[in-house]
């Protein structure tokens, strides 16, 4: 049950792949501003490597559903668990981090920034999503 | 959650893929809801049993997962 289109783009497949091109595009021109065009390149071609594998990839669930065009309801909610099991990971690498530098003497920056920036959003989405019902 | 998913599709000769395209959901999405793995949302659960023409009640158990 495809509702609208921003849905029905996010289940062709083709976004991931293209979204794959895209990132390794920005990634180029940001290695070419920090004037390293050939790491830039090498990472522009991983991703259109990744990208190329994801949409030339086999037709089990797994790969249909990062793909996007295999989705259903039970893999929207595999990949709302993933989401979160993938933030949590995260945060915890982050205050562990923050930790370490604080016990090094250090300010602890980036990593007080980043942890905040994370509880902010997860506040910010109860509310949200609080208010939205 | 018990149901009566495979019953019905067995009793009308349907094979998974063919129950999965007609909800518009995967055939391991089907196979999920069969061996109890998998709670359908509730417009599916209304689907399913508005195709096999019984009641959501019918169909799901809650009272014996």
């Amino acid at each position: 049950m495809i509702k609208d289109r921003s849905q029905a783009i996010c289940r062709s497949r083709w976004f991931v792949p293209a979204f794959c091109l895209a990132l390794g595009v920005v990634i180029l021109a940001a290695s070419w501003l920090g004037g390293h065009p050939g790491e830039g390149l090498a990472e522009l071609a991983l991703m259109a490597g990744f990208g190329l594998f994801i949409l030339l990839a086999g037709r089990s669930e797994t790969i249909r559903g990062l793909r996007g065009d295999g989705r259903d309801e039970r893999f929207a909610q595999i990949d709302l668990r993933a989401t979160a099991v993938a933030g949590l990971v995260v945060i915890t690498a982050v205050i562990v981090s923050w930790l370490v530098e604080i016990a090094r003497g250090h300010s602890g920056s980036p990593y007080d920034w980043l942890g905040a920036i994370g509880g902010l959003a997860y506040a910010a989405a109860v509310v949200l999503f609080r208010w939205r019902g | 959650m018990k149901n009566q998913v495979r019953t019905l599709r067995t009793q009308r000769s349907l094979a998974q893929g063919q129950l999965a395209e007609a909800m518009g959901v995967s055939r391991q999405t089907i196979n999920s809801i069969e061996n109890e793995r998998y709670t359908p949302s509730l417009p599916l659960a209304i689907a399913l049993a508005r195709y096999f023409g019984v009641t959501v009640e019918e169909m799901f158990d809650d009272q014996g997962s």
